[in-house]
């Protein structure tokens, strides 16, 4: 008989239930922001069991003392690792969804299934959190990815959003083929698809070149997820296209859940391989760093400016573990927490700076930069909201930002040897670059002139809905807790590995 | 313990194989250079069809007979379906062949694929004797899969109702206008 520890699973149960409710609700109202506003409080819901279980391990009465609880002999894990995930993603739902009502409202489309989708998605990156082994992780990963394909098509009748949703598709099934691949090698070489036992099985399989062939695809087709540099060619058309709520949930939901994929698997399951994927990892995060960098020096429409930041970004967070790996230099424990501590940053401030640029985009009709110039002048809230963003994305202190990089500083110089000074300088190098095109974006904002054929009286003429100003106003919030007292970011990032360490690995 | 060409034409099982695998290549081969879209499915079923029997003919009863009745069955009829209601013109079409331009890297980067592959899984594998047993029970596996499986299993259920609903909402045809 099958008995499950039903509050560890609570809060995939919630949201299930949710994703359901919303189905139920869309049929019965014609109020459709109902059905955005059961989604709001069901991951708000599914958010308390998260805070019980992170401190049912330090409490007597617990049913479980246990820090992480096991189910299914090892294959799906709640630790402070994957609880520490699930709360980003619930986080970036819960922001996705309020960017979202202020959004559809404007537009003509389907709305309740947009809800019912998004929710979906949410549910997967929760599941994925957990999962440790590949089946689960790769049906997880498919139930962020399947919705969000939908998502970013959207806007039926809009030809770039087709096209953002169609290329996201067929890059994001390849990827899904290549990963498919890699595991079934894997598989077929160790004969088990767990996470802790391909890590004892494999090392005796660690010479075989057909295991290395096995990993290499597999880190690929998660580079793509990740939209990493040489996989990245979706991103910028994607991130354009797609509806903007949508495209703030693939920055940090979607290519989150790529990174827990590539994170977990490569921890958890390739220690054999960490000469394989170790150099990889390196050469992709110092490419994604670049060249996303570089490239969003010449972007003029915003949205595509984020892309290519979110691609560097997704570099900065790579930096650390690939250093470390590659240098073979063991303990990958402080990398991992370096790598988690960015995420949690990225995620907050990444969200706030598409939040803002909704509000603008709404009101100045455009999200070319040109077409933003002087908005201080007339929006100074949402200007300096923009600022706050921007600059923590650059990495400014005292916001959030500052502590994400010195975080990955701290990690790849502390390596002590050429892989990871290298990257480090490489890192350096680009933190300067990123500063010039985010400050570029303030520059229009603050000091430029307001461009003819941009009406300020209408641009001004609606407030700002209040989902959305709830959504920004969180993420202000965020950025500024973390940035001041970053502490508070580090230790998400060691909880999340120290219980990791208990698993014994 | 190599095996020589001469004892691996002895064993009835790989005669069995070659048989199987002809077609199986053939119809691949056929779904990819067709150029009609239609012709190009029922080349697929070939296909699918021969890897089915090769999951048969392995001893794995329960994933032959998912991909004949998972993919014969209704995949292809999906597909079918698919090009029948986006009234997608039918025949012949020149557009199916890609330009001669991207035809050369897009052939060599198949085979270099293949020979990777093909080498690794020789390298790995060729050596290796296969110890018979016994085909899995479908009871096993349906056990498994409501007990070990139970979190993948139902997320895959709401993977494939977000497919249909969000199938629905985009594939539906309407002035722009939502309900």
């Amino acid at each position: 008989m099958l008995t499950l520890d039903y509050h560890a699973l609570l809060p995939e149960l919630i949201v299930a239930g949710t994703v359901l409710v919303t189905l139920v609700v869309d049929i019965v109202t014609r109020r459709k922001h109902l059905v955005a506003i059961i989604g709001v409080l069901g991951l708000f819901a599914a958010a308390v069991p998260i805070l019980t279980l992170s401190f049912c391990g330090s409490l007597d009465f617990c049913s479980s003392t246990e820090a992480s609880r096991v189910m299914f002999g090892g294959a799906y894990v709640i630790d402070g690792y994957a609880l520490v995930l699930k709360g980003v993603f619930i986080f970036a739902g819960f922001v996705a969804l309020l960017l979202s009502i202020g959004y559809l409202e404007s537009d003509r489309y389907y709305e309740g299934e947009y809800y019912f989708l998004l929710v979906a998605s949410v549910l997967g990156g929760m599941a994925m959190a957990s999962s440790r082994d590949f089946v689960s992780m790769i049906v997880a990963l498919e139930l962020v990815s399947g919705p969000a394909f939908m998502l970013a098509g959207w806007r039926k009748g809009d030809a770039r959003s087709n096209e953002a949703s169609l290329k996201f598709f067929i890059t994001g099934v390849i990827a899904l083929a290549l990963t498919l691949f890699g595991v079934s090698l894997l598989y077929g070489l160790t004969g088990t698809q767990q996470f802790d036992q391909i890590a004892v099985l494999s090392e005796t399989v660690a010479d075989v070149p057909l295991f290395t062939l096995a990993v290499i695809f597999i880190v690929l087709g998660f580079g793509f997820k990740v939209s990493a540099v040489p996989f990245h060619f979706w991103t910028p058309d994607t991130y354009q296209g797609a509806p903007p709520p949508v495209t703030a949930w693939l920055s940090v939901g979607s290519k989150g859940a790529g990174f827990v994929a590539l994170l977990t698997v490569c921890y958890l399951a390739l220690p054999a391989a960490t000469d394989v994927w170790g150099p990889l990892i390196w050469i992709v995060a110092a490419l994604s760093m670049t060249v996303g960098n570089v490239v969003a020096l010449k972007q003029t429409n915003v949205m595509r400016l984020l892309g290519y930041s979110s691609i560097a970004q997704a570099g900065f967070m790579l930096a650390p573990f690939g250093a470390v790996a590659a240098s073979g230099a063991g303990d990958l424990a402080r990398p991992f927490q370096a790598t988690i501590t960015y995420f949690v940053i990225y995620a907050v401030m990444n969200l706030g700076a598409f939040g803002t640029a909704i509000i603008i985009g709404q009101r100045v009709g455009s999200y070319e930069l040109e077409d933003w110039g002087g908005l201080s002048k007339y929006a100074t809230g949402v200007a300096l909201s923009l600022a706050v963003f921007f600059m923590s994305l650059a990495g400014v202190p005292p916001l959030a930002g500052w502590f994400a990089k010195f975080a990955m500083f701290r990690a790849t110089i502390g390596v002590g040897n050429w892989w990871g000074y290298s990257i480090a300088i490489v890192a350096a190098v680009n933190a300067v670059i990123a500063f010039v095109y985010y400050a570029k974006v303030m520059k229009s904002a603050f000091f430029d002139d307001v461009p003819e054929g941009i009406d300020v009286d209408v641009a001004m003429s609606d407030a700002i809905p209040a989902p959305i100003g709830l959504a920004v106003g969180l993420a202000v919030v965020g950025v500024f807790l973390f940035g001041v007292l970053p502490g508070l970011a580090a230790n998400v990032g060691n909880f999340s590995t120290d219980l990791l360490g208990t698993l014994g690995l | 313990m190599t095996v020589s060409i001469a004892d691996w034409f002895k064993e009835t099982a790989n005669w069995v194989f070659i048989l199987l695998a002809i077609p199986t290549l053939l119809g691949a081969w056929r779904t990819v250079t067709s150029n009609n879209i239609v012709r190009s499915v029922l080349y697929l079923v070939v296909s699918l069809g021969g890897a089915a029997a090769m999951f048969l003919s392995l001893g794995a009863a329960f994933v032959g007979w998912t991909v004949v009745l998972v993919y014969i069955g209704a995949v292809i009829i999906l597909f079918l379906i698919g090009i029948m209601i986006t009234r997608a013109p039918l025949g012949m079409k020149a557009e199916l062949s890609h330009a001669s331009n991207v035809r050369m890297p897009a052939a060599l980067l198949s085979l270099s694929m293949f020979v990777l592959v093909a080498w690794g899984l020789i390298d790995a594998f060729s050596n290796t004797a296969i110890e018979p047993f016994e085909p899995t029970p479908t009871s096993d596996i349906a056990n498994l899969i409501f007990s070990r499986f139970v979190v993948p299993f139902e997320v895959v259920s709401i993977v494939l109702l977000a497919a249909l609903i969000g199938g629905i909402a985009l594939a539906r045809r309407d002035d722009g206008g939502g309900a």
